[in-house]
């Protein structure tokens, strides 16, 4: 087979790669010396870089509060979706009556937005008395179905006989989850706690739906409020950004191996 | 000991161990300190200038504190609370200084100003 040269290839990824930096890079530039994007000369690295933007929202709206908070959200986002979508992903692997109905029915799920559910998601969770609580917060979010399917891939992965020993061995159902497929599912754990962190770390429109108290906001809330606080936004803003992008930026970077394998579990049989 | 080799409790032991060290530093440098000299534009000490200590939102400067300095030209603030702050100095008949703005690593951090509020007579 002839081979070909390989550099023309890394050329463009490098270029593209550089590309899909320039946002992070000027985010991050603009929020260490304020300079904006319009700023002539134009200049890759900043000016006279300074750390005071971080300094000015730390001081200028609770941020360690609605750091607490959104981490206190997290939290229970990433365990419930691990109990719950392992459980869910267990099921699927089974045989069982209108199985295939099921996963359509998962699958049209999730064709609809949320903002389609935001109403009924409301009224249930009023009705639960979960209004303005970390709960309430989570509860949409408790189980997504991408990650139940990340979980089913995974379990489907693993060699029957395994499941059958362990039934033989009079182990229940829930103990052969816990025991013998999540052990080997660290892939899927690590995309479930990348993905439901991510998307309870940024949800913005749920949150600002059902808080009512201040102190119970979460960052991207917070974010909004420091817009209307602060007259000169230009760097402390950037600052904000890099501060709440932060704890998911460190999280993905230590758990991306296992995030690439969960998301790539299930996609080729052999 | 293997799993302290591991890069989840590395990178968040070293987070932790960041977090504590800087809480320390600021602990030990948190006595809202402010001390500087005041000279003249060929560096010879003012006393008896008042220098005024003063916070500044988008409309308004407000004075937090004020003092006079002593016949080698130095003042000293304590307890201030600020991270953002702006000092000014004026003597009747010996010129003054406008507003100079001075930013804080955290709130009440001491500050010794290496150069001189600079008094200047006004054309």
């Amino acid at each position: 087979m002839r081979q070909y040269p390989h550099w023309p290839i890394h050329l463009i990824l490098l270029f593209v790669s550089a590309l899909m930096l320039v946002p992070f890079i000027w985010v991050l530039k603009t929020s260490l010396s304020g300079e904006n994007i319009f700023s002539y000369p134009p200049a890759l690295f900043p000016r006279d870089p300074h750390l005071f933007y971080y300094v000015d929202v730390w001081y200028t709206i609770p941020f360690l509060r609605y750091l607490v908070n959104s981490a206190v959200v997290s939290v229970i986002v990433v365990a419930a979706n691990i109990v719950f979508n392992s459980m869910a992903g267990y099921a699927l692997t089974r045989n069982f009556p209108a199985k295939r109905a099921m996963i359509l029915l998962f699958l049209s799920c999730m064709m609809i937005p949320f903002q389609v559910t935001i109403i009924p998601a409301y009224l249930i969770t009023k009705k639960l008395a979960l209004l303005n609580s970390y709960l309430g917060m989570a509860l949409p979010v408790c189980s997504t179905i991408i990650c139940i399917f990340v979980f089913k891939a995974s379990f489907e992965a693993i060699p029957k006989s395994l499941i059958d020993a362990a039934r033989i061995d009079g182990l229940p159902e829930w103990r052969i989850v816990l025991r013998i497929l999540l052990p080997l599912s660290k892939s899927a754990i690590a995309t479930n706690v990348i993905l439901a962190f991510i998307w309870s770390w940024n949800n913005f429109l749920w949150p600002l739906v059902i808080i009512r108290d201040q102190e119970m906001q979460t960052l991207p809330l917070g974010l909004s409020r420091f817009l209307t606080v602060v007259e000169d936004t230009t760097g402390a803003l950037y600052a904000f950004c890099i501060m709440v992008l932060l704890p998911g930026l460190i999280l993905f970077l230590l758990a991306q191996k296992e995030f690439i394998a969960g998301l790539t579990t299930g996609a080729a049989k052999g | 000991m293997a799993w302290l080799r591991n890069r989840y409790p590395l990178t968040l032991g070293s987070i932790a161990a960041l977090a504590i060290s800087w809480n320390i530093y600021v602990a030990l440098n948190n006595d809202g300190i402010i001390t500087g000299r005041a000279v003249t534009a060929d560096q010879q000490p003012v006393g008896g200038a008042t220098v005024v200590l003063s916070e500044r939102s988008l409309l308004v400067a407000v004075p937090k504190g004020r003092a006079t300095t002593n016949e080698k030209g130095e003042f000293r603030f304590t307890g201030h609370t600020l991270h953002h702050l702006y000092l000014e100095a004026h003597k009747e008949g010996g010129g003054r200084m406008p507003p100079k703005e001075f930013r804080l690593y955290f709130k009440g951090q001491n500050l010794f100003l290496e150069k001189p509020l600079v008094l200047e007579e006004s054309k």
